[in-house]
This record gives structure tokens, sequence and C-alpha cells, in this order.
């Protein structure tokens, strides 16, 4: 399924150029006037463009750069605070009612709240990834522990684990699945809140890019910020899916 | 102890501690900051003022109006894809790599090149908030039939259905509990974008535009109140949703 072969990867293929044909001919037919949509080859040329004076590599660099940060930050806060959730009961009384208050509210709407506080410079793009990340791997890590059959803990007991060899042996493992799978939605939903906060407010990112673009009515630099956003969305989606069945396939189905 | 926590009224009380030290925390450095930083007391009267004067009640209704409308719009259409694809392998072909293709992009990503064709407006927030509950109805529907078991279908065969009749009394309700899945996921879906286009397009009421002019007007306690009405409502519709999908799968035996 990964990896299609021969025959496969000519109908993977097949249909993603059809489309790209079909989109060309339907401008070239000239049933839409060029300030509508333009061909995919426009777009493609905006593209070179951009690249060549190096606007794309800025644009696209910064979004990745603080995707990478805030991610880092808000799935590992994630991660050890729904660790913390899960393993202590007392915790989970005191801070779970906060939490799942706190998760009723989508991510998007701290956005403007955020940018009262921390303004509209990069620790507000950071500050709003982290925050989309954080949840989702928190809630992953805690259904992950939780979802630990309790005999694999008698087990421990009886095999007299210390609390180290206990997670290293027995936690760790045992959770990876979920945890891997909380990194994936939370990678996804941090790269759509970075592009809707970055047309926002940013002076840079793809999401800026995009926002320029139709306030200045270019409209191959948006269609460019589209095509260019949805496959970012796509690959590290994908990329995540990867490490996600490379890490598990120790698993029997 | 343990046993302790098991008992509600414990729970309860342990639970209240840390949004209440938030509170009080909240109150000291507000009272020791600026005027932006407004103490909960600020936002209760924000609340008070709100009510009264009716601003909260048409953003929320705005907003409800337009994730509904959306969701009406986006859910039947993601639906009728859906089950059209999993029906039909040449729609799926036909459809599949274009519909999975505008996928990638987030939702909000297509408010630029929407607001650029449709203008600045009601008309393309409705679009990209129907688009955003189109999708999950979509994918859910489509995974709902391409599941259904094959014996289901040969009992079908059997008994020389048509293929109405197959999509009537086969397909439909052995995909129900995954398209109600996605019908849910779409209402959620809906809810944040509608929420995210009215703070970036700012045009007429709505709950988002209200945070937009918050924000403008530095006005943390405004902000607050329609933060935690945001959060409420979310959360309301979901429970709302929840139960309406259990009423309606009564006649299914337990899930796993």
């Amino acid at each position: 399924m990964a990896f299609p072969q021969g025959k496969a990867v000519a109908a993977a293929w097949a249909a993603p150029v059809a489309l790209l044909a079909l989109w060309q001919v339907a401008c070239l037919s000239g049933l839409f006037p060029p300030q509508v949509l333009v061909p995919p080859s426009v777009v493609a040329q905006a593209l070179a463009d951009m690249a060549a004076s190096g606007e794309l590599q800025r644009h696209v660099g910064d979004s990745l750069y603080r995707l990478l940060v805030g991610f880092a930050i808000g799935a590992g806060a994630g991660m050890v605070f729904g660790a913390a959730l899960a393993l202590s009961r007392l915790v989970e009384a005191v801070l779970s009612p906060l939490f799942l208050t706190l998760w009723q509210v989508p991510v998007i709407a701290f956005v403007p709240l955020m940018v009262m506080f921390l303004g509209i410079d990069e620790p507000f793009k950071i500050a709003v990834v982290a925050i989309a990340a954080f949840f989702p791997m928190a809630l992953a890590t805690f259904d992950g522990i939780r979802g630990v059959p309790r005999n694999w803990f008698d087990v421990a007991k009886v095999y007299r684990l210390s609390l180290l060899q206990l997670i290293r042996r027995i936690l760790l493992p045992a959770t990876v699945p979920a945890v891997l799978t909380g990194l994936r939605i939370s990678l996804t939903r941090a790269w759509v809140v970075l592009v809707a906060a970055e047309l926002l407010a940013a002076d840079s990112g793809i999401g800026q890019m995009m926002e320029m673009g139709r306030q200045l009515f270019q409209i191959d630099v948006v269609l460019a910020g589209v095509v260019v956003s949805g496959l970012i969305g796509f690959l590290l989606d994908r990329g995540a899916r990867w490490v996600e069945s490379r890490a598990t396939r120790w698993r029997t189905a | 102890m343990k046993d302790q926590l098991a008992r509600w009224p414990v729970r309860l009380v342990i639970g209240l501690v840390a949004p209440l030290l938030l509170i009080f925390l909240w109150q000291w450095q507000a009272s020791a900051h600026s005027v932006t930083f407004a103490p909960p007391v600020a936002v209760a009267s924000a609340l008070a003022e709100l009510l009264r004067n009716g601003d909260l009640l048409r953003d929320t209704l705005a907003t409800l109006q337009r994730a509904f409308t959306g969701l009406a719009i986006g859910a039947p259409l993601g639906v009728a894809a859906g089950i059209a694809m999993g029906i039909w392998k040449p729609v799926d072909r036909l459809l599949g790599p274009l519909l999975h293709a505008l996928r990638q992009v987030p939702m909000i990503g297509w408010l630029p090149l929407i607001g650029l064709w449709f203008g600045v407006g009601e008309g393309t927030e409705l679009i990209v908030v129907s688009m955003s509950a189109f999708f999950p109805s979509m994918l859910n529907s489509h995974a709902g039939v391409a599941q259904v078991e094959r014996r289901y279908l040969e009992v079908g065969g059997i008994y020389r259905f048509t293929t109405l009749q197959r999509i009537r009394f086969i397909l439909l309700p052995a995909a129900m509990p995954l398209v109600l899945t996605g019908i849910t996921q779409a209402l959620a879906f809906a809810w944040i974008s509608t929420i995210g286009t009215e703070l970036l397009t700012g045009a007429g009421s709505g709950l988002g535009v209200a945070m937009q002019t918050a924000q403008v007007q530095q006005r943390l306690d405004i902000m607050l109140v329609v933060i935690g009405v945001t959060a409420a409502l979310g959360f309301l519709i979901n429970q709302l949703f929840r139960r309406l999908r259990q009423s309606l799968l009564r006649w299914q035996p337990a899930q796993s």
C-alpha cells in the first residue's frame, strides 16, 4: 500500500496529471477570464519566479521554522501533560476539568487573544502552533497510557521492575502507536492553524504570501500559495504516516 | 486516597482548585498590570452588558446561522459524493483525485482565493464553511459504503434487488453509523471554520467578528466573553449531535 509498484504507480500518477491537463485545457478554452483562473503553467511560472528571487524559499522556510519550533514545544508539553494526567489520579482530578474545558475552545479563537498579548511577531505564531499541537498530543498520550491493559502492570510488579524499567519496557512500547497517531494529528492541525494565523497577521510565510496576493489581485501568487500549502500539508501527513507504519510494524495486525 | 478520589463531590472540589487558582492569579495580575488586562469582575460585567444590549445574541445567532447553513450545504453534498464514490468505481476514479487534491489544502487557506473570486463577504464565508463540512462527510460516507459486508450484498443479490433497492435497504443502513460520524465531524469543522472565516474577513456580525473587533479595541473583557460563548456553544452542539446519533442508531447492537 505504501509503496505501489509498476502499474499502481502509473495509476496513482495518472489522476493528478489528468487533473492538471484538465485545468490547463479549461483555461486555454477561454471559459474563464484570466482574472479568475490562470492555467497551471502560469502558476508554475509564478512559482519559478518566486523561487528564483528566493521569495518562495523565504516564505516556506519561515512557515516551516514556526511549525517546527511550535510543534516541538506544543507536542512535547502535550506529551508530558498527557502522561502526568494518565499516571496520577490526583493530577487528573486537579487538572482534567480545566483541560477539558479549554479543549472546547477552537484554537483559532485563541488567535485574537494572543495577538493582544504577544503582538503579531514570531512568538505569537509559535505560540499558536504550540497550542494547536498541545491538545491532540496530550489527549493521545493520555489515551495511549490509559489503554495499557492493567495486567501488564501486574506483570511488571511480579518482575519487580523499577519505575524506569516500567516506563522503558512497558509504557513506551505500549503507548508508541497512540503517541505517533497523536503526533501526526498534532502536526497536521498545527499546519492548518499556522496557515490561518499567517493569513491573519504576519510579515512572511505561506499564509501571508496568499493574503498579499489576494490584496494585490495576483491570482497566480494566491494559487501558488494554495498549491504549496496543500503540498506541504500532504507531505507532512504522508511523512508522519510513514513514520507511524515504520515504528509500529512489529505489531501484529 | 484513591477511594476518596473516586467520589464525585471530592472530584468536583479538587477539579475546581485549578480554575479557581487561575482566576485568583488573574485577578491579582490584573490589578498589578495595565488597563487592557481585564480582571474577572470586568469580564462578568462585560457579559452582562453584551447580554443587555443584545450584541451577544445577535453575534451568536449570526455565527450559528452561518455554521448551520454551511453544514446544510456541505454535509449532504459530501454524503452524496461519498456514497456515490463508494458505490460506483468510475465516479471514484473521476472525482476521487480532484477531491483528495483539494482536501490537502488547509480549508482556511482557500479564503484568499475564494475571496478574490467572490469578494470578501457572506458568500465567501459560506463557501469555505460548506467546504469544511463537505470533506469529513464525504470521507466517512465513502468509508461507510466501502466497508459494507459482502454477505449483505449477496443477500440483496438473491432477492434480485434493483440498484435503488440495494442502496435504500442495504448500503444506506449499513453505512449509517459512519455517515453520522462524518456529519458530526462536519459540524465541528463547520463551527471552527465559521469562527475562523469570521475572524479573517471580519464582515457583518458574528462571534469571530466580535473577537476581531475586541482585539482591535484592546477589550480583553469582551474577548474573553466571546471566547467563553464560543467554547460553550461548541460543546453544547457536539453533545446534542452525539445524543442525536445515539438515538438514530438505537437499532444497532452495542458498538465496539
